[in-house]
């Protein structure tokens, strides 16, 4: 069936992305039962955290899987979208109401400067430009002990108390991502940033406005993840610049590139596969991220399109344009 | 006269740096991918020559070599299993080897990292010196006996490896592939070699560098992350890929920091190289030494 | 008016002239051939109209407008498109989604583009892999959808580099066929060959450089006779290469 699919109209970019959007909408629906069979509330607690990562996935896949910028920031980001919150509340007591939205309209500006900054940069540039920005957002946030308390971290109010209600505000949160995210990939904007994934200098002598289009990326990927810390912070209620440390974003690459790069369903996957075999697998000494990290190499050495792909049937393709 | 304190000391930690980001360079060389894994062989040399010394009780002056040894090990390895598809068409990832190069190496790094932490340990260790000495100063410098023995030895090895790489057949071929692949292929290098022993010697530096500190940094799992924060830092100013640019933007850096940390600031002292490479990055893509490449 | 003329365009590289003082005009419907020797400036003239190159001095007209030193992007949205010599698809997604892109981006609407792209497939025999990734086709085809994405918007004028180098003889023909009709329906080109018999079969006028210079033009017979085009090709030997 698979290597009848790419040479159908299956293949097109519209019905991949409808099958592709289709199946996450499931996935959601599914998640949506969640708290109907789990009750307790540390498993609740754990299923949130998957969200949050899934919504970091997608984020870091907009960026990665559909315009083909490496990024190594979208753990970095999250943590200023959570300091911005928990800063606001620290120095102004601003209410969450202005804190959460500031922490989107910040990242937002932060990453289309970072954009701006790493335009002319390819490849291996591009990714040690990020996270060379990544490192010193942390070595600052980490040193400015009278602005952010340093490595103690700052304590933020939390929305309300019901584990419930923040596993639906997660939710809630993922799918309307999700949802924005289909809608831009089905559209002009979000087929000019696979053209850009492919071939940049191709993309421009087409006409396609590059820098915009790169930009526009950048600056919704980082609200994406600045959104989703922002939340993180409110549910745990307290913030640190572990938030941001290269293991998490490595932990971010490992979920998209297991799950399905360049796709929606495979980063939530991958996300929820990830931290939830993570959760399972300390009860067995702790070996979690020995074995994803095992993973991510074997997946990116011989399924790169990941589990999403297999789930799909793509990966004969690549295997067919191999030969040469 | 502190800041002659500070230039030698600057000088000596510049010298640990270029051994670190030679190997990354020639790596950037001949493939043209940054090895995000860099880090790791330093962390791997360290711990390779801590335990050969303590529990298998072989002396330091021994267990060096073999520290070097283990990292040319590990680069060979890691040539073999993960950087062939870069090069030998396999087609899967061959329209986006940044890609794959990013994730692979950045994996390989959280493996390696990991598996040390779940199999030695998570506490650092204190490395055996070399020598043993207490402080003492030379004029207004203030030296430890291992620091400068460490920096003779990395002084001696950065020239050693200058000459085979300018002199000897093997380093020629290195800079034929590195300057274009298909036509040193075509001249009859075996280009698949080469790319291995470029990895052999990275992994042994860079084990070399991380045995050499050991008596100084006490290494944990996670000592590679800011030795190799560094050398990309230094590869970048010196020109990706340039060995000799390397070589002197990490001197370069050594003496910038070390006055950085007491002229301005001691807790940004290692986020000053990081906003130099967004500086440099921006102002001169090609490095400090580096040529301009033309594109299309 | 001429569609396109450039005015004493100079480039270095370094101490090399890669573009000398060169001033060349292309009328509108007419398919001007660029010939010259390996390393003459062909492609870097190119670059230099296309936007992926400044020049050092001189300026570039489209019409009546001074383009000198846009960007691709600004001239692409004029109606200046280019075909490279190393074939730049969109490897991932089909050839039919190569060609809706590209038209999208040339600001067709979607539905515009469908309707398009249908024609261009059959006219360019690309039916049969047109659900492929792109990726997966041979040379010839990517180059084949190269065209189509040039033409699914036509052009005012479209810069070709080199289309025939490397190409099946069978295909090399559809694609002259294909540059022939367009040019019956007053498609302009600039077409950068060294495939002399296709030169002087497509194009009635060509620019011959050599070392960055113009060094004749005219009729394509009369400047594949010029002397100094001769040498050119040849080499200044040929003139004393009896007693070689």
């Amino acid at each position: 069936m698979s290597a009848a699919m790419v040479n159908a109209a299956g293949n097109l970019w519209v019905n991949r992305l409808r099958r592709d959007f289709r199946a996450s909408l499931l996935l959601l629906a599914l998640l949506s039962l969640a708290p109907l069979f789990v009750t307790t509330p540390y498993s609740l607690g754990i299923l949130i955290i998957s969200i949050y990562f899934a919504l970091l996935a997608l984020g870091w896949n907009l960026l990665a899987g559909f315009t083909g910028q490496f990024s190594l920031a979208p753990a970095a980001f999250a943590m200023l979208g959570a300091y911005t919150t928990a800063l606001l509340d620290y120095h102004l007591q601003a209410p969450l109401a202005i804190g959460i939205p500031a922490a989107i309209v910040s990242c937002a500006v932060l990453g289309w400067l970072l954009g701006k900054v790493v335009l002319r940069l390819k490849g291996p540039y591009l990714s040690l430009t990020t996270l060379s920005f990544a490192e010193i957002a942390r070595v600052v946030i980490g040193n400015s002990i009278e602005f952010t308390r340093g490595d103690q971290g700052l304590n933020v109010p939390t929305l309300f108390e019901s584990r419930v209600g923040y596993y639906y505000l997660f939710l809630g949160v993922l799918l309307a991502t999700l949802v924005g995210l289909y809608l831009l990939m089905k559209s002009r904007t979000g087929r000019f940033w696979l053209a850009i994934r492919d071939d940049a200098t191709g993309a421009e002598s087409r006409g396609i406005a590059v820098v915009r289009y790169k930009t526009l990326a950048f600056a919704l990927s980082c609200a994406i993840c600045g959104l989703a810390g922002s939340l993180y912070g409110t549910f745990s209620q307290l913030v640190s610049p572990e938030l941001g440390l290269l293991m998490q974003t490595g932990l971010i690459i490992a979920m998209v590139v297991i799950g399905g790069m360049g796709t929606l369903t495979g980063p939530i996957v991958g996300a929820l596969l990830v931290y939830l075999t993570s959760e399972w697998l300390r009860d067995f000494g702790n070996i979690q991220m020995i074995v994803f990290s095992a993973a991510v190499i074997l997946f990116a050495r011989f399924l790169r399109t990941g589990l999403w792909g297999l789930a799909s049937g793509r990966y004969r393709s690549k295997a067919g344009s191999a030969k040469p | 006269m502190l800041a002659l304190d500070l230039l030698v000391n600057g000088l000596i930690f510049g010298l640990f740096y270029a051994l670190m980001a030679v190997g990354l360079a020639m790596i950037f060389g001949v493939l043209k991918v940054v090895n995000f894994a860099h880090g790791e062989f330093y962390m791997i040399g360290s711990y390779a020559y801590v335990l050969i010394a303590l529990k298998l009780g072989i002396p330091p002056w021994l267990a060096l070599p073999l520290a070097a040894l283990t990292g040319g090990a590990l680069g060979w390895l890691v040539e073999r299993l993960l950087m062939r598809p870069l090069y030998a068409g396999h087609g899967s990832w061959s329209s986006s080897k940044d890609e794959y190069a990013v994730v692979v190496t950045f994996g390989l790094s959280l493996l390696l990292v990991n598996l040390v932490d779940k199999i030695v340990g998570p506490y650092p260790f204190r490395g055996p010196v070399l020598i043993e000495t207490s402080r003492f100063s030379i004029g207004p410098v203030m030296l430890n006996g291992q620091k400068l023995i460490a920096a003779g030895v990395s002084l001696c090895l950065l020239i050693g490896l200058a000459l085979f790489i300018k002199r000897s057949l093997w380093g020629r071929q290195i800079q034929a592939v590195a300057q274009n692949r298909l036509g040193a292929s075509l001249a009859g290098i075996d280009a698949t070699r080469t790319t291995s022993m470029v990895f052999v010697i990275s992994g042994m530096m860079a084990a070399l560098a991380g045995a050499l500190l050991a008596p100084l940094i006490n290494p944990g799992p996670d000592v590679g992350a800011f030795p190799a924060i560094k050398s990309y830092v230094i590869v970048v100013l010196g020109g990706m890929g340039s060995i000799w640019g390397g070589m002197a933007a990490a001197l370069i850096l050594g003496v910038c920091e070390s006055f950085f940390a007491v002229y301005v600031s001691y807790a940004y002292r290692d986020a000053f190289g990081l906003m130099l490479l967004i500086l440099v990055l921006l102002v001169r893509p090609q490095g400090m030494f580096g040529e301009k490449g033309r594109e299309l | 008016m001429s569609l396109l003329r450039t005015e004493g365009l100079q480039k270095h590289f370094g101490g090399i002239s890669a573009v000398d003082d060169c001033s060349i005009a292309v009328e509108p419907g007419e398919i001007l051939g660029l010939i010259g020797p390996n390393g003459s400036g062909k492609t870097s003239l190119l670059n230099i109209l296309s936007g992926f190159l400044a020049p050092d001095a001189g300026s570039v007209w489209l019409g009546d407008e001074a383009v000198t030193g846009m960007t691709p992007v600004q001239l692409a949205n004029r109606g200046l498109l280019r075909m490279f010599q190393m074939t730049r698809v969109f490897t991932r997604i089909s050839a039919v989604d190569n060609m809706l892109t590209a038209g999208l981006a040339r600001g067709l609407s979607e539905a515009e583009a469908e309707r398009r792209c249908e024609t261009l497939l059959d006219e360019l025999t690309l039916s049969q892999v047109r659900y492929l990734d792109a990726g997966a086709l041979s040379g010839g085809q990517k180059k084949l959808l190269e065209f189509g994405m040039c033409f699914i918007a036509p052009p005012k004028i479209a810069l070709l580099d080199e289309p025939f180098a490397a190409v099946h003889p069978v295909m090399r023909e559809a694609m002259a066929g294909f540059i022939r009709r367009r040019h019956g329906e007053g498609q302009t080109f600039i077409l950068v060959s060294h495939d002399m018999p296709i030169i002087v079969d497509l194009c009635p006028r060509s620019v011959c450089m050599n070392a960055g210079r113009v060094i004749a033009q005219g009729a394509t017979r009369t400047v594949l006779e010029s002397p100094a085009v001769i040498e050119a090709y040849l080499g200044s030997s040929v003139g004393s290469s009896a007693h070689v």
